[in-house]
């Protein structure tokens, strides 16, 4: 238990004097600041992988079968604190294309996504290159999960306004001469709202106007969902080649019906950094510039 | 620390409740019979009603499967395990086969579409949104609406109705219509009525439980538009045992309407509104999931009886001589409202 105690105490202190000595190196480096750029980080990427979805509303049988996503993501230093602090927009619209075990049924499932979050950032000066960031942010997910072999039951819309928290570890480093950027992200919904129709509710009692039941707050309770973001930004001059893996994870429970959605995807991209030129504005030749990634 | 512990682990709990496991059956003759079952008794919706003792019927049929039976073989003993069901909206659906309970198959026919094309209409008449109309020689309007699955346009209804407005009376004969949309029996009910009208309740499962259930939502259809055609004279509704599903619905609103009778058999019921799901093999099985009561709250599942004193079967020396005897039952029905001032006190 004494031993215990001593490497918590030990790590504690350790954590507590990184944190500080990065506070002191983010001030000093304001301190001399004439003027600072903050470029956009911005990332066009696809996705192609597998997914695995059960709705029992719509079916008792998990499907499989393929994920496409397309994707956009702009990050930027926040102007606040640019050192300290970074903002980051990711939107995607995504399609899977899942059938049955013997192969003879699909469905199609088409979903939005939006999110927005902010992050505390640290720069680990023991480490060149390494950044922590962590922090929350607002995701809106939805669309149709749509089974046409079904009667009155044909689809499963899905809605959910989340607050999340959100982590990312980024490496900034050089494999030969090529500047190479190595991040992980996740993102965890904590607490939201979402739909869900009764167990054997249709949607035409909804229509009809029977809405009771059908808006849930999401907690761990009833609802769990995930998403993984590892990449790698290949540095080719202005524009990088961004690849990677995104796993999402959805579950839920609630009005006993059972819902688990995941996907594997391999990730493609390009991504890049556009300093916003404003004409006869002060863009200081001296102006420092802060990445928000890199 | 502690406190974090205890936070981690309520976390980690709280996780594990939103990871609910759900049962996987093996795509064998037991994983599939077991999958029917279970599917059948967390969702069905008529088991008290119907008095059905399912874990009896599942006991019965279970002994029928065995390991090395061919699909089909399986299919007869799920097919006639779902028919103790006696519902006409409880389907098991394969490659080669569609398991059916089909009540009219049971009872007369009551309907001749030659004799109404032959004899009332001369083979002439008009077909719009998957209606036929024509005003007969007694200038009572005539409209045969045969599938609830097509979709009723409003300027197509507004050009039917206004062509059938001069008669002074309507009937609309919806025998051999197996139904279709709910959608539909709104827009057509909308034309007959003037004022928000009480069109039933509904009621859906709220869990796997036999006794699950939401309280009855009242529902209500609103008159159309005034921009649109209605009629507001007497209406007269033909039916038999083919008339099913939605079409048992739209009898079952417009029967509570005062300007209006229904003439012919009792309709072939079917007011569960069908769900369907799927079996390991790939079969869909279809059944009555949520229970649609009429505006007096009553269960239609085994149909809606025609207004009193218009139960009536075809006759076959009329069927001989050319005459639909359901179809001259409604003229008199007609003449009867309008002798009786029905369709004044209805306005009024």
């Amino acid at each position: 238990m004494v031993k215990t105690s001593r490497v918590i105490l030990f790590c504690t202190t350790l954590l507590l004097h990184a944190l500080l000595s990065f506070r002191a190196v983010a001030g000093e480096r304001d301190s001399v600041t004439v003027g600072v750029e903050r470029p956009v980080n911005s990332a066009f990427t696809f996705d192609l992988g597998s997914a695995s979805i059960l709705d029992t509303y719509l079916t008792p049988v998990k499907y499989t079968g393929l994920n496409v996503r397309a994707g956009y993501e702009r990050m930027q230093a926040m102007k606040f604190s640019p050192e300290r602090w970074v903002s980051q927009m990711d939107m995607g619209m995504e399609y899977q294309n899942v059938k049955n075990i013997p192969r003879n049924h699909v469905m199609h499932s088409l979903m939005a996504e939006y999110q927005w979050g902010m992050m505390h950032r640290w720069h680990i000066d023991c480490v060149q290159g390494l950044q922590l960031m962590a922090g929350g942010g607002a995701r809106f997910r939805g669309g149709v999960i749509y089974n046409s072999g079904n009667s009155n039951n044909p689809v499963s819309a899905k809605i959910h306004l989340s607050a999340n928290v959100q982590g990312m570890v980024v490496y900034n480093m050089r494999v030969g001469r090529l500047p190479v950027t190595f991040r992980y992200e996740a993102t965890l919904p904590v607490i939201g709202v979402f739909f869900s129709p009764e167990y054997g509710q249709s949607f035409y009692e909804i229509y009809l106007g029977d809405r009771s039941g059908i808006v849930h707050c999401g907690w761990w309770g009833n609802r769990f969902d995930m998403r993984n973001l590892l990449t790698v930004d290949l540095h080719f001059g202005r524009t990088s080649l961004r690849l990677g893996y995104r796993g999402q994870i959805e579950t839920s429970f609630v009005n006993n019906l059972n819902y688990r959605f995941f996907t594997h995807s391999a990730v493609v991209g390009i991504s890049g950094e556009w300093l916003s030129l404003r004409p006869g504005g002060k863009s200081a030749e001296r102006a420092r510039i802060v990445s928000a990634l890199y | 620390m502690n406190k974090i512990i205890s936070c981690v682990a309520i976390g980690l709990l709280a996780f594990l409740g939103s990871c609910h496991d759900y049962e996987e059956y093996a795509n064998d003759p037991y994983g599939n019979f077991d999958a029917l079952w279970t599917i059948i008794d967390e969702h069905y919706c008529f088991f008290e009603y119907k008095n059905v003792d399912w874990e009896q019927v599942g006991q019965k049929y279970r002994a029928q499967v065995l390991p090395e039976m061919t699909g089909e073989e399986l299919f007869d003993v799920c097919a006639q395990m779902l028919k103790e069901l006696k519902d006409g909206h409880t389907n098991l659906i394969s490659p080669w086969d569609v398991s059916r309970y089909w009540i009219w198959e049971q009872y007369p026919v009551n309907y001749d579409e030659r004799i109404i094309d032959e004899y009332y209409l001369n083979y002439n008449y008009r077909q719009s949104s998957g209606i036929k109309y024509q005003i007969l020689s007694n200038n009572i309007g005539y409209m045969y609406y045969g599938d609830f699955g097509t979709v009723i346009g409003e300027g197509n209804l507004d050009v039917i109705l206004s062509y059938l407005a001069s008669c002074d009376g309507l009937v609309i004969d919806v025998r051999d219509n197996g139904g279709g949309f709910l959608t539909n029996v709104e827009r057509l009910v909308a034309r007959f009525v003037t004022e928000r009208v009480l069109a039933g309740y509904i009621s859906h499962k709220t869990g796997p439980g036999h006794d699950e259930f939401s309280e009855p939502y009242a529902y209500y259809f609103d008159p159309a538009d005034d921009t649109r055609i209605k009629f507001l004279k007497p209406v007269v509704i033909l039916t038999n045992r083919a008339s099913f599903s939605a079409t048992n619905n739209f009898v079952s609103i417009m029967k509570s309407l005062p300007n209006v009778r229904v003439v012919g058999d009792t309709t072939g019921g079917g007011s569960g509104m069908p769900f369907t799901s799927e079996l390991p093999n790939g079969w869909n099985v279809r059944f009555s999931a949520c229970s649609i009561l009429d505006p007096y709250g009553n269960e239609t599942e085994f149909g809606t009886e025609p207004s009193e004193g218009y139960d009536i079967d075809m006759d076959e020396a009329d069927m001989r001589v050319g005459r639909d005897t359901i179809l001259e039952t409604a003229f008199a029905a007609i003449d009867e409202m309008i002798a009786t001032g029905v369709c004044r006190q209805a306005e009024s």
